[in-house]
Order: C-alpha cells, then structure tokens, then sequence
C-alpha cells in the first residue's frame, strides 16, 4: 500500500554507506527493493532511513577467478546473473535466477538482496549453503567473511548486523550442482525447495522448512541414503496455507532425492 | 428446433469486416484508446481539493466494538474527517434486505454499527489531503474491541453452542427453502441403483479483477444530488439500495462510469462504501475519492458462493440413465447479504444442469459466518450447482464402470426437444450438447487417449482426461427473487438505448450497460451499421453509463451474461425505430414517395429503384434539428429514439417455484488433459479444448475472449485460487502473493471449437454469454479423478484441487477423497 | 542527481525524463515512483492492481529496463528516462505492438494493458524473434483476468513478425 514517512540517502561510497547505517540504528539498506519496499508497503517494517545502494558500483561485478572461483558483488541483479558470461562457470546460478518470480523482479532484485532478507522461500539462500559460498561483511571496523553455513539466523536475519553491509559472496569452483522445486504456479514462490551439490561430498540444503537452510549431508546420492539423511534432520516443518507440515516434510525428501540425482548425473 | 453450425478451428482468423457486421470481428473500437492508456478508470479522475479515503478495518472476525476514538486522526495535519458507524447510523437507515425472515431482518450499514464481522470489515473512513496521509491518519484511530468467538465453518453455524452474527435475526441461518419436482419417490424405486454421495464442497474464491472497486463522489449542494464517478457494475441495483438508505431520491444519485477494468461480477455489492464516499463528501464540502486497496478487496469484497452438497443421493439404471436426485445445499454466505440470498434461486435456472432427469429435490440453506460476505461471481450460483451436476455425472460413472462420454451422452438434453422445458419449469432454448462433446473430444485426440496414457506412464506421469459441461443462462426474469421473498415486487427485465441522428448527421449511440471488457461499443456499433446502412465508423457509440442519459432502467447494468440480448435488442429497437422516422421523414422529403419504395444505404435514405434520388442522413439531421418549417403536422419525427428492451417472462408459479427464470441457455463442453506427478501431486494441463454455443455471434472474436478469459478464471479457481480462512476467521490469501492467480506460463495450449444454434427467443437469435459456467474447474475435476482411477481410486469431492489435495488424495485415498457408496434400490 | 545525495531527508527535489520530457518536482522520501507518475505528473496510462508487486500493472521503462514502478521510491528514479504507455505511439500512429494487440483482441478491459504492452516491447528489444515460451515468460510478471494470455501471446508474435528486421 504505502510506506510510512521515510528518510533516504543515496551514498556514492561504500564507507560513506556504512557512516549513515552506523549512525542511524532504523537505517537499512536498500538493494533491488523487491522485497523490502513490498514490506514497507504492508507497514510490517518501517525502517527510519534507506541508504540506497545504487551508486555503488564497489558492489556489482562477476569476476571469475584462474581456479574457477566466482567473487560477486551482492548488488548484482538476477538478470546479471542470468546473463553473465563468467557467472557460466556456474551454470547452477543462472538456471535457479532464471526461475524467480519474473522479468520486471529479476532486473531489480539482487543476490544480496535475497540472501540478507532470508526469506525462507527464497531460492538464493539454500543454494548458497549447498554450494557452500561464503559470504564479505563489511563494517566500519573492518572486513570479516563468514560460512554459508553461519551466514542465515532467522526469518529475515543474518550475520549482517547494524551498520555492516554484505559487500561479496564468494563461490568456490563447481559444477556438479542442482535445484529442485515445487512452486506456486511456473516460477512461482516456492513451497518447497532443495539445492544440491556434488563437488566432493553431496550437499543438500533444504528451503521453506525452517526459518534458515537445513543442510543434509547423505553418505550418497542414492535414493536411499538421501531419506535417511532427511530424516535423520528431524525436520520440524511449518504448515500454511500451501502445504500442510506433513506435506512440507514429504516433498522435502522427494525433492532432496531428485536435486541429489541431478547433480550426480552433471559432469 | 435451431439449425447448428460446427466448425472447429484452431484459431479465429482476423479479416477485414465486411458488411453486414453481424458476424464479423469488426475491430473494437474502445482498442485505440485503452492501448495509449487513454482510458478513463475511476482512479484516473481528479477534482481539485479532493480528499483521498483510508478505511479503518477491523482486525477481528467476530467483536463488539466497545469504543471509537477519531480524535487523534482527525487532529493531525491533512486530515479533512472522519466517519464512523455511529454516523452513519444516525444519518441513514439499514439497506433493504432481499431476504425473507428470518435473513430479512439484519441491519446492515455501511460502516460497522455496535459490532465486526469479518476481518477486513470497514468501521472508520478517513479523508485526508493525499493517500498517504489518510494511511497514516488511519493508524491514529483508536478501536477497542471485545473479541467473540468466530463462526468459521458453515457446517456448524447452526450449532447451539456458536455465537450469533446478527441477534435480529435470532441465529445464523439466514434463509432456507425447498425445491421439489417430479417424483421422487417414483424414481428411487424404478432406480436399479441409488449412488449415495457423502459430501461435494464447491469452494470459496472470485475473479480478482485487476483493477479494484473505486469512486470518486461529488456532492452539489444546492440541489442534493451526488456525482458518483464509480466502477460499479449494476447502478441500477446501486441506486435502489442506496437511495432509501440514505433518504434520498434515486434521481439525486448519478452514476458516471467509463472504463472499468473488469468486474465479473465482483463490482455489483460496492454500494456500501458508495454510501460512505456520499455521506462524506456531503459533510466534507468536498470531493471524496477511493480505490480499494488489493489486500482489502481480498479480505472484504464480493467472495463467490461457497457451497457444500450433503447427503446426496442419485437414483439411476444400470445403463446409466439418471433418473433423478436429492441434496441438501449449504451456502455459506459470509457476514453480510448483499445480493443474496438470491444465491437460493438463481441455481434453479439449470436445475437439471444439461441433464433429462425430471425428479428433483433440493433443499437449501443460507447460513452466515464470519468471512467477507458473499456476492455475484462469474457464473453466480449455476457454476455451483452446474458442478454439482457434473461430479453427480462423473462419480456415477465412475461407480458403476461406465464411461463418463457415454454416461453424458445418454443423458444430454438432445437438441430435438429443444426448446426444452426444465422440471421447473425453465426453457432451454436451444443447442446441440451431444455435437459440442464430440467436437470437444475430438480436438483434445480423445481416440489416441490410451497411448497418451502409456506415453505418460513411461515418464513416470499418471495422465488424467476430464469433460466439463456447463450453461450459461442469461436474462434473469428478477421474478425469480419472490421464491426467495414472496413479498419482492421485482419481476421480468429491461436494457435501455438511444439512437439519434445530430444535427450533422451524426449517429450517436447511448447504452445503459456499464462494460467492464465486453466491447459494447462496437458490438452495439455493428448492429446499428447494419440496420441503417452506413459504416461503423459512422456510428458513435458513447463510452459507459451516465444516468444523466436516461438511458438506463431499473435493472441497467453488465451482469448475469445477457449483453446480447438485453443490450442489443434494446440497440436493435432504438435503431429500427430509427430507421423507420428516418424513412418517414425521407418519403415526405422525396415527394411523397411510399415508405416501402425506400432503402438506408450508404448513409443515406434513398429509393430502391432510383438510388441517386437520396437524402443524406446529413440533411435529415440538419432539417429535424434546426429547418423544420413545413414539415406536415402528423410528422411525428424526431431522430431521437429511444427502446426499452423487455424480454417476454411470466411472473413464475412462487407456490410450486416453477416457471421461465433465464431467457437464453448459452453453452460449453470443456476438455482437459493432465499429468499428475505421483510424487509430488504437482500436475499441469497438457492439453485443454473449450467448445461453446452461444447462438448467433455478433463478433466471433470478442466472444472467443470471453470463453478464454472464463476458461482461466476456471482454471485459476481449480488450481490454485481460494479464500481459505483460519479457524478465527483470518483470511491467508489476502493478496496477490498468496492467492495465485494463473500468469502467462501457467497457461496450456488451448483449442477452440464453436457451435452455432440461434435461440428462437431473442430479436437477434443471439444469447447472453460470458461467464462460462465454470466450465474449467469441472473438467479439472473429472480429468483428476480419471487420472486417480486405479491409483487409489479416491473421489473429487472438493472444486479446488492444488497440488497438496491431489497429493492427499494419491497418498490417503480413503480418508482424502470423498465418500461414496452404491446400493441397489 | 541532485547534490547531498548523501544526505539523509525526507523529501527531495527529483528531476527525471519520462516520454522525451523533463520534469523536475519535489518528492516525499515515500512516494512510489507509480504514484508519482500517476497523481504528480498526471500520467494514468500505468494503473495499479496489486498491494504486493505481483500484478505488473504498473511496469514502465527506467533507463532501458523493465521495472514495476509500485516497487521502486521515485527517489530512486532521479536523473532517469522513464517510458511509458503513453510514449509508444508515434503521434497518431500506433506502434506495432499496440496495432497487434488490437488485431489479435488481445485485450479486453485494458487495465492490464499498458503494462504488457511495456513488458512486450522491452521483450522485443532484446530478442525480436522471440518464440512463445520466451514470450510467456517474458510477459509472465503481467497478470491478466480478461483474456487469458492467448491473443495476448499471438499479438506479440505478430508485432514480431510484422517488426523483424
């Protein structure tokens, strides 16, 4: 509907960015906006003061390294990321970018945007566990990287506190890796979500199941060893209006076992 | 007996229109503006110093309000007033009520009066200086409530121990009635088998138009009457509730539409909130303005009939005739009735859907409940029942082992005893369901089924083929509503238009409808160009409704598929009538030459055998208008002609409910083949064929549009749209994000087939069509369960089936599916 | 853009160019870009049907891309090139993709109009033969309740094929 009164700012560096949020506690940054103006708008979040980050071109960019290492930039759009000629060293990013939402989302949103706001039916967040990434948070004290694995916290929380801003997501090289869903309609919201990866041991990483990804680590990606795993996670699903807890949990494990077949059977 | 066409192309093609128009895809003319984006829909106007509407809602299903404070709101800069139910109460009376008792006595205002009863219920409207500011505004009113208790399920709103909605009514049922026909008792025992059907839940959803309800109201003071710039679709139902609600005339209440951007139904119960922008713009000294907001029509406006069908039992032979049946149909109205309980009867137009059984009985009750309250829907209480009937076909054959195309041909309505009187009493005038099935089968490769089935089979898929069939009944005899309230004094129907011939020979056209998509602008323009002999582009067609025309009547509006009928006859006499002053005026003019030796054509009246003796309309025009000296004294020609359609309907027997409720019977066959994933119950539409009849096709393109635009309405209400509520009566699909709607890849291949079979009834041998009948969601249904046949075998018993239902279904047949037994007679 | 865009305010004069012309007007921090080419510049040609940026009704042209303008601040847009519905036609003459969609009756109420017709023509500047998959899914963040988006489909693949170089 409409936001609350606001104050905006749009900073042409990443240190003067990092000034405003460190010294605004109801400042937030705004990326792509795909989420945190939807929010705004329903007044479930009025923060006091947006720091726009899109003059910030310390935050876009693809580089792909000798070893096949990808460094992005969290202000990169899905549609950069689809795009991308260095982003093919993944093929696994621009296949699930492809399948959010739509055009008009994809030229906005951002891969920061999406792992910082952790929706638990974003694509973007199990993918980045399954992959293992990890992730550069920045603050005006200084740098710090942190895992995948202890990036998510929470619904819509992560390791990136007040006054810090995520400034890279580093992908290891790979390409052994999957994505299997079951959305609201063709690229739809997901109801449930499993990202696999298969570049050394299997990684698979659950969405829509808890408030952060849930990593399974099966001893195969044999059917079989991939139910054990899920079910050994002791999964607690939430029920909603699209699934009950019971039917989250069931396509959790059909879903784990087609990611971790797919990821076997890429080269 | 009709002749029928068939043809059964893949695609209409577009040629350039040809006279005569009828029948040609004249292009439309509303196109040039709406795709610049020069259409005018009510959010578009603007008056200066107007004041911008928030409404404060209730967060509750089920409360007393123990007290309002607008002090705050009204305080705060940019904030021009407020208005509560207090308010409202004291300056108006409740709105008539359709129903009988004990429906018929709840007080319903336009704001929440004492109490909430849904969530999303406005209490407090507040005007401000911009929208957000009256958002804000909106935060600072300050509502204590009591919370009650929610009534959520209609199956139990009649239990003792759920509180009461409205204490004047003295309980939850709302209205109730039975409907009996034939001999039932007769039938059970001729029957070889009695299948017995647990429980059939038709479920609670709509169309979502995409642009929301609105209005922007001015008030003239110095003579009371309110501009009401507004997207409702029936002003004529409008005006009658909300002129004696607010105690004033209906004359002072004018109606200005233009473009609207889809309705469906939706748009014909925004007269509370009408009232609202009324009372405010009054007490305000200034234009008020409000477009609803998408969370707010969710969550309040015009859910479509939720149904459930209990204890029904279906008296059939072994062969598969239908001999009869009864149910008990539970409607869940929501909070309010605002059109209903016209709900109660408006299924009776297709009692027996498309079927020859005569023994009928069917016992209906209203109960109200805490949700959004319950208005007109595409396809208004027939696509329920016409669903009902359909499961009824479906899950007898499936019972009994019979083909379901076999089951439905042995019991089609043939087209030989067409017109064909319901056991109600109900005409169907005419059409071929036998020719549109085999049309329907055939384009979705009904005969290479078993292949397909292996082919789907080898990718893991259980395939699943479904038929839907379905009316369109269009022209309501309004007498209908005395079954619900004998004391109604509404019968029959009426369209209104006038055509005039200007001063410059210009040929204007006014309508009293108010499209929402439909093209009545061009359709009503081909008619016209046809019967005077000029172009269409001769022929100005205004844009909308404007009561200040006086071209409208008590039942003025687009709704209820009858724009074909109502509108065009009413075109059609305004033209003729037209025609015929114009040839009056032309013998004079010519020198005496007889009225019969005369022609329109070219834009002029001119004589058969001496095409060069011609007046232009021009001169015509010109010489009414401002030359008229000399003209004979009995001329009595003014170019300015106005018709008001009536169909030809009786007052029906209220007594036994019997007697003509719909003038036109349009029809669809619907086909649908899918693929389940077992695994996951995730299934899409890999195949779909829509067949329809709607009679004599002014513009075969825009009513192929309607039949696609319902087809994913259909598919969209099968798949994945619902209203679904929480047990304390939260809504948890109160926007877009939630309530998915069909987008662009949701969307399978579609082949389309029509039939032809003029009615005998209308002017034009057209029928009223659009809404479709549900048409998609029935076949849906079937194709799930073919694809579920052996496969657990569970039955469709729910209208909406997303994938978590197909998945219940798969994995828990016996509990998940419905109930259904089979016993000899 | 304008100076102390560093700054923190609740408001600020924005100058952007929407159909070749320049408009420059003060802004609340809050105003979506949607509102503000609707009520502050009296543009309605781009309409509203959602609360959630899922309808796409509302999407225009900024800078070469495709946006929905209810999801982004019209803060935002300062300095940018904005198209709309309005600036398709060529004065009288409607442009390939407006003509189409009226051969092919590819609308009905017109709400959703504008915002597909923004939506296809971004789509026909970067792939001018798009096949129907890449149109559905280029047109996959329009919602509309008339049609279907069967001719809307077939309107913009004959725009293409009337268009292709």
């Amino acid at each position: 509907m409409l936001l609350r009164e606001v104050e905006y700012a749009k900073p042409s560096s990443v240190a003067e960015a990092l000034q405003i949020l460190a010294s605004n506690d109801g400042a937030r940054a705004l990326a792509g906006g795909q989420t945190l103006i939807s929010v705004m708008k329903a007044r479930a979040a009025s923060p006091d003061a947006l720091v726009d980050l899109a003059a910030l071109d310390e935050l876009r960019g693809i580089e792909l390294a000798a070893d096949g290492t990808l460094s992005i930039g969290p202000m990169t759009t899905y549609t950069e990321l689809v795009d991308s000629a260095e982003a093919k060293a993944r093929p696994i990013l621009a296949e699930v970018c492809a399948q959010i939402a739509d055009v008009q989302v994809r030229n906005r949103g951002t891969i920061g945007g999406n792992l910082c706001s952790n929706d638990p039916t974003n694509h973007l967040p199990p993918l980045m566990v399954s992959i293992g990434a990890t992730m550069t948070i920045a603050g005006q004290g200084g740098e710090r990287v942190v895992s995948a694995d202890e990036f998510f916290l929470g619904v819509y929380l992560t390791a990136v506190g007040p006054g810090e801003l995520l400034t890279k997501i580093t992908l290891p090289a790979g390409k052994r890796d999957a994505f299997a869903a079951v959305t609201l309609g063709v690229d739809g919201t997901c109801i449930a979500s499993a990202a696999a990866s298969l570049n050394g041991s299997l990684r698979i990483a659950l969405g829509c199941v808890d408030a952060t990804p849930v990593l399974v680590e099966p001893a195969s990606a044999d059917e079989g060893a991939v139910r054990e795993a899920v079910r050994g996670a002791g999964l607690d699903p939430p029920a909603d209006v699209h699934a009950s807890a019971e039917y989250r949990l069931h396509l959790s494990e059909v879903l784990a076992v087609r990611a971790a077949r797919q990821a076997a059977e890429r080269s | 007996m009709g002749s029928t066409t068939t043809i059964a192309p893949e695609k209409v093609e577009i040629q350039a229109p040809q006279t005569p128009y009828k029948g040609q895809n004249v292009p439309r003319k509303e196109d040039r503006r709406l795709v610049q984006g020069q259409g005018v829909f009510v959010d578009d106007i603007k008056r200066h110093g107007m004041g911008y509407i928030h409404f404060v809602r209730s967060p509750y299903a089920h409360a007393h309000i123990t007290s309002i404070d607008v002090s705050k709101a009204e305080s705060m800069k940019g904030v021009f007033g407020t208005l509560t139910g207090e308010e409202v109460a004291s300056l108006t009376d409740p709105f008539f009520q359709i129903s009988s008792v004990p429906g018929g006595n709840i007080k319903d205002y336009a704001l929440a009066v004492g109490k909430v009863r849904y969530v999303g219920e406005a209490i407090v409207a507040v005007v401000a200086e911009t929208r957000e500011l009256a958002r804000d505004a909106s935060e600072l009113v300050e509502v204590e409530y009591e919370p009650l208790v929610a009534v959520t399920d209609a199956r139990h709103a009649l239990d003792d121990s759920k509180p009461v909605l409205h204490e004047d009514a003295g309980g939850n049922l709302m209205w109730s009635g039975v409907y009996e026909w034939g001999d039932l008792d007769a039938a059970f025992a001729e029957a070889d088998k009695v299948v017995k059907i647990d429980e059939l839940h038709f479920h609670r959803f709509n169309s979502t138009p995409l642009e929301t309800d609105g209005a922007l109201v001015e008030f003239n003071r110095g003579v009371g009457q309110w501009t009401i710039h507004t997207n409702n679709q029936f002003p004529g139902f409008a005006a009658i509730m909300m002129g004696p609600a607010m105690r004033t005339g209906i004359d002072k209440l004018r109606f200005v539409t233009q473009d609207i951007g889809g309705g469906f139904g939706n748009k014909i119960t925004s007269h509370p909130q009408l009232v609202v922008c009324c009372l405010l713009a009054r007490k305000l000294n200034r234009p008020v303005q409000w477009t609803e907001w998408r969370t707010d029509f969710h969550m309040s406006m015009s859910h479509g009939n939720e149904r459930w069908f209990h204890d029904t039992e279906v008296a059939v032979k072994s062969d598969g005739t239908l001999l009869g049946f009864r149910t008990k149909a539970l409607d869940d109205a929501g909070a309010w009735l605002r059109y209903e309980p016209l709900g109660g009867v408006i299924w009776a137009q297709v009692t027996p859907g498309m079927y020859r059984w005569r023994h009928i009985r069917l016992e209906f009750t209203q109960v109200a409940t805490n949700k959004a309250p319950v208005s007109p829907n595409r396809g208004y209480s027939r696509m329920q029942h016409l669903w009902f009937t359909e499961r009824v076909i479906d899950i007898v054959a499936h019972e009994l082992g019979l083909d379901p195309i076999e089951v439905r041909k042995r019991n089609y309505i043939r087209t030989e005893d067409m017109p064909y009187e319901t056991p109600n009493g109900c005409v169907y005038d005419s059409g071929d369901y036998a020719q549109m099935l085999d049309v329907a089968t055939d384009l979705i490769g009904w005969s290479a089924l078993e292949e397909k089935r292996l082919d789907a089979a080898a990718r893991g898929k259980l395939l699943g083929v479904g038929i839907g069939s379905t009316l369109d009944s269009g022209t309501n005899n309004f007498a209908q509503s005395r079954m619900i309230n004998p004391e109604l004094q509404f019968s029959g129907n009426n369209e209104v238009a006038t055509v005039k011939l200007d001063i410059f020979g210009e040929i204007v056209v006014t309508l009293g409808t108010t499209p929402q998509g439909q093209g009545h602008e061009t359709t009503a323009a081909q008619v016209v160009a046809d019967i005077l002999g000029c172009t269409v582009d001769d022929v100005h067609v205004r844009s909308g409704h404007d009561s200040y025309w006086n071209s409208h009547a008590g039942f003025s509006g687009t709704y209820a598929s009858q724009f074909a009928v109502t509108g065009l006859s009413a075109v059609k006499g305004a033209t003729d009538m037209l025609a015929e002053e114009i040839k009056r005026l032309g013998s004079v003019i010519l020198g005496g030459v007889p009225v019969e030796a005369l022609e329109l054509a070219e834009g002029t009246v001119r004589i058969k055998d001496n095409p060069e003796a011609a007046l232009p309309f021009m001169a015509c025009g010109a010489i009414i208008n401002a030359n008229n000296a000399g003209l004979p004294d009995d001329l009595d020609v003014t170019l300015n002609c106005r018709y008001v359609y009536r169909p030809p309907f009786q007052v029906p027997d209220i007594e036994r409910k019997f007697g003509n409720l719909t003038l036109t019977y349009a029809a669809q066959v619907h086909a649908a083949v899918i693929e389940i994933d077992p695994e996951t119950g995730y299934y899409e539409i890999v195949d779909y064929a829509a067949v329809d009849d709607c009679g004599k096709r002014i513009n075969p393109q825009i009513v192929e549009g309607q039949v696609m635009g319902a087809t994913a309405h259909g598919l969209g209400g099968a798949m994945h749209e619902v209203f679904e509520y929480d047990e304390e009566g939260n809504l948890l699909t109160p926007n877009f994000y939630d309530y998915h709607v069909p987008h662009a890849l949701d969307m399978p291949p579609l082949k389309t087939g029509f039939v032809e079979s003029p009615s005998p009834f209308t002017p034009l041998g057209t029928k009223g069509m659009g809404e479709g009948g549900g048409a998609a969601i029935h076949a849906v249904c079937a194709a799930i369960q073919d694809a579920l046949r052996g496969n657990g075998d569970a039955i469709v018993w729910d209208s909406s089936n997303p994938y978590r239902r197909v998945w219940e279904m798969l994995s828990s047949p016996d509990t998940a599916g419905g109930r259904v037994s089979v016993v000899d007679a | 853009m304008s100076e102390n865009a560093a700054a923190l305010s609740s408001s600020r004069v924005i100058t952007v160019t929407v159909n070749g012309t320049v408009y420059e007007r003060e802004v609340e921090a809050r105003k979506l870009l949607i509102h503000f080419i609707r009520d502050d510049l009296d543009l309605t040609g781009s309409h509203i049907g959602c609360d959630t940026g899922n309808c796409g009704a509302c999407s225009v042209i900024v800078d070469g891309t495709l946006v929905k303008s209810c999801m982004l601040l019209a803060v935002q847009a300062d300095g940018s090139s904005i198209e709309t519905v309005e600036g398709l036609a060529d004065g009288d003459e409607l442009a390939a993709l407006q003509q189409a969609f009226s051969d092919r009756h590819a609308l009905q109420c017109g709400y959703c109009t504008p915002g597909m017709l923004m939506s296809a023509t971004a789509l026909l500047r970067t792939n001018a033969r798009p096949t129907e998959a890449e149109i559905k899914k280029g047109l996959q963040g329009n919602i509309c309740r008339c049609t279907g988006y069967w001719n809307i489909i077939e309107a913009v693949a004959l725009a293409a094929e009337r268009t292709r170089p």
